[in-house]
């Protein structure tokens, strides 16, 4: 195992939600939520994994299904489990009306994530979510907004760590030679 | 009393001005040493173990009223083809580590396995800060063998380079597994911005000068001198600093605009006092001379910096053969700094800046605790917005933008990517390089346009959440649409992937924050500078009257 910082964290999940096909502001998002989850659970690695794996596998809310939500209407599921980064950012970005809460969503994608997203609002999800692959779950609202605990590390294995990075690397570039010569830096050794 | 305007960000935050820049008392190395005078912090060596070539390890406790701190030092050989300033070099004279508390062998034997790898090896959250330096390989020499011969060294070859070693990187906030900030946040010795990196910088600035010492003792022990205190004060510790930091202002938006609303606030208050009391005239003129020294030391073979230092030179003349008169003045400070902006370069404007805050610790020093920011805030998005009130902020923040047409191929010349060799920050060229797809979201001003582009086919009522559900590619300039519309400072008001684009313009003002001087670019991307430079050495601090300046 190997011991990151939650520093390490956000950064490496937002470098691999990128690279997994998440627009750049959805990957900070993720970031921040990935350091939530390290926080609180040791299987945040895991969660990470499935989350870059499995990105392309989800469907967003249709402004249809979501105006459902707004509306207080039964959800109706699609066939295709939901994006938990895309649900969360919905919610987060509009929270619900209070009458509209709470809410039942069928067939969400790693729940886990919806859950760690909401945790910066005042919605949860009711009852543990765990790992599972879908779900469906229900919002709710809460008084108060728990603050994320420091002094946490995250511990990641080295093979998990290795395909995380794989993902991280489909953001970066090559240097050209040109690049190279023309760098960071001076290229020249001490002249004083 | 009738307060003055701030500067708006229209004029602050222009590339030129920021590569202009100056280190004022309020930049971080400052507040550090204040703080240390005033809470008397101690420094002890705890260990220095190293051979008659200077090569071995160093431990330097520093007691703060709540905690100790230390910095571990390792002074390894190198060869002279190894010793490069760039980010890609594998070795180093010297390592260090700012570490929690007192180390202990295992955890020296541990960082000495560590250090000396810099990014290739692994830390823990004992450590805070990591570091290395090169030594200024000449200058080392001849300091140490004209010390070694019992006499001192030339006073003004030392303070034309001005330090004796250079960083090429100081590492904090998680990096390579050391502590997070939020483990040192609510410290208040290390709240402030950047507050563990620029002790770890103090303490390798005496380690410097006890390196060199002790080379020239063992090379004469009998008859070696010890550099004289006057020496030893005024070097500093160079450091190299080049791409790699140049997108930290546009990432932390929130803390930007904190930095530069502090100093502004700053120069407000200041402008405003009806009067310049005696103490403030003589503590100006000081500063004003004590500036008139460096300019005529500043060197640099950049054309662009020795031409901006030379009319630097001349307006602080000018300065000086006007001040009398201008201090005579109602609002004598206010009337200084408009002349400035009258008649003086960039460079010597933002240098006033710097002399006018100088005497004025006890109206402007509190502002300092202001210059930090958790971006937390900046990161919730107000989705209940409508598109077309978003798109006319845009329009307001960005007016600045608008002229600027990205079909031009000057104006889209270039653009920033993560190098996978070396994990680093790099400007690429658009139209000659390939790897523009992976373009990292900092053409700030391209996507404000961008955006407000794509606002425009909405309906002008429609919900910002619901344009970013059927748009996520926009959800980032979105975000920072709406911090720039609260936080005015956190926009730099220029094109930052135009062919124009001088990134050491970029770095240039994150480093006068940090209380960096003799700013040498060495091309358009990369620069030296000089920390501490003139500054208290930190074992002085604890029985120093009185507080530093």
């Amino acid at each position: 195992m190997i011991d990151l910082s939650l520093n390490e964290v956000e950064t490496l999940s937002a470098k691999a939600a990128r690279g997994a096909g998440f627009s750049w502001g959805l990957a900070e998002d993720i970031g921040r939520a990935s350091r939530r989850i390290a926080v609180e659970d040791d299987n945040w690695s895991q969660a990470m994994l499935s989350l870059a794996e499995q990105a392309q596998s989800f469907e967003p809310p249709s402004p249809s299904r979501a105006a459902r939500w707004r509306n207080g209407e039964a959800d109706v599921a699609t066939g295709r489990p939901l994006c938990p980064i895309r649900t969360a950012a919905l919610l987060l970005d509009e929270p619900l009306p209070a009458n509209a809460m709470p809410l039942t969503i069928l067939d969400v994608g790693l729940p886990i994530w919806l859950d760690a997203m909401l945790r910066r609002s005042q919605m949860r999800l009711a009852g543990p979510v765990g790992p599972a692959t879908s779900v469906d779950v229900v919002v709710e609202r809460r008084a108060e907004i728990e603050q994320p605990a420091t002094s946490r590390r995250g511990a990641i294995e080295e093979r998990t760590l290795a395909t995380l990075n794989s993902f991280a690397a489909r953001t970066y570039v090559p240097e050209s030679e040109r690049s190279r010569l023309r760098g960071a830096g001076g290229g020249r050794v001490d002249d004083e | 009393m009738t307060a003055i305007a701030l500067r708006p960000p229209e004029v602050v935050m222009r590339l030129q001005r920021l590569g202009a820049a100056h280190p004022t008392r309020l930049s971080f190395l400052r507040q550090l040493i204040r703080r240390a005078t005033r809470e008397k912090w101690r420094v002890r060596k705890h260990l220095f173990d190293l051979d008659d070539n200077g090569f071995g390890r160093a431990v330097y406790a520093v007691e703060t009223p709540a905690r100790t701190y230390s910095l571990i030092a390792f002074s390894t050989p190198l060869d002279d083809e190894k010793r490069s300033d760039r980010v890609i070099a594998q070795a180093w004279d010297t390592s260090y580590v700012l570490y929690d508390g007192l180390p202990d062998a295992a955890d020296i034997a541990r960082l000495e396995a560590n250090a000396p790898l810099q990014e290739a090896g692994r830390y823990t959250r004992s450590e805070l800060v990591l570091a290395r330096a090169n030594k200024s390989v000449r200058l080392f020499e001849e300091v140490a063998s004209a010390l070694a011969q019992g006499h001192q060294p030339d006073e003004e070859q030392l303070l034309g380079v001005g330090y004796l070693l250079r960083t090429t990187a100081v590492y904090g906030n998680g990096k390579f597994g050391i502590a997070d900030r939020d483990e040192i946040a609510a410290r208040p010795e290390l709240a402030g911005s950047f507050q563990a990196e620029m002790l770890t910088v103090w303490l390798i600035r005496s380690f410097t000068l006890n390196l060199v010492d002790h080379i020239a003792r063992r090379r004469n022990p009998a008859g070696a001198a010890r550099l004289a205190p006057d020496l030893r004060r005024t070097l500093g510790v160079g450091n190299a600093t080049g791409l790699g930091m140049a997108p930290f202002l546009v990432r932390h938006p929130l803390l930007t605009h904190s930095w530069f609303l502090a100093r502004e606030t700053a120069l407000a208050r200041v402008r405003a006092e009806a009067q310049a009391g005696e103490a403030e005239r003589g503590a100006f003129s000081n500063a004003l001379a004590d500036l008139r020294r460096r300019v005529a030391r500043w060197h640099s073979d950049d054309s662009r910096q020795a031409a901006a230092t030379r009319l630097l030179a001349g307006d602080l003349d000018m300065l000086a053969g006007n001040l009398d008169q201008l201090l005579a003045k109602p609002r004598p400070w206010d009337a200084l700094y408009r002349f400035a902006e009258d008649h003086f370069s960039l460079e010597g404007q933002e240098a006033c800046v710097s002399l006018i805050l100088e005497p004025h610790g006890a109206l402007i020093d509190e502002l300092g605790d202001t210059m930090k920011a958790d971006e937390t805030p900046g990161h919730v998005i107000d989705g209940g917005m409508n598109c077309g009130s978003l798109r006319q902020a845009l329009l307001d923040c960005y007016s600045w933008a608008a002229d600027i047409d990205f079909a031009d191929p000057s104006a889209n010349a270039r653009f920033w990517y993560v190098s996978a060799e070396k994990l680093e920050p790099r400007l690429g060229e658009r139209f000659e390089e390939d790897g523009a797809e992976l373009e990292q979201p900092l053409a700030t001003a391209r996507d404000a346009l961008g955006l407000a582009a794509a606002l425009a086919q909405e309906p002008p009522s429609a919900r910002v959440a619901d344009f970013l559900l059927r748009r996520p590619e926009w959800r980032h300039a979105v975000r920072r649409a709406q911090i720039v519309a609260k936080f005015p400072y956190a926009e730099i008001h220029d094109n930052l992937i135009g062919a124009e684009l001088r990134p050491v313009d970029i770095l240039r003002a994150k480093l006068a924050f940090f209380g960096a001087r003799s700013f040498d670019p060495r091309s358009d991307r990369w620069l030296r500078i000089a920390l501490f430079s003139g500054e208290p050495l930190i074992e002085d601090v604890a029985t120093m009257a009185g507080e530093a300046a």
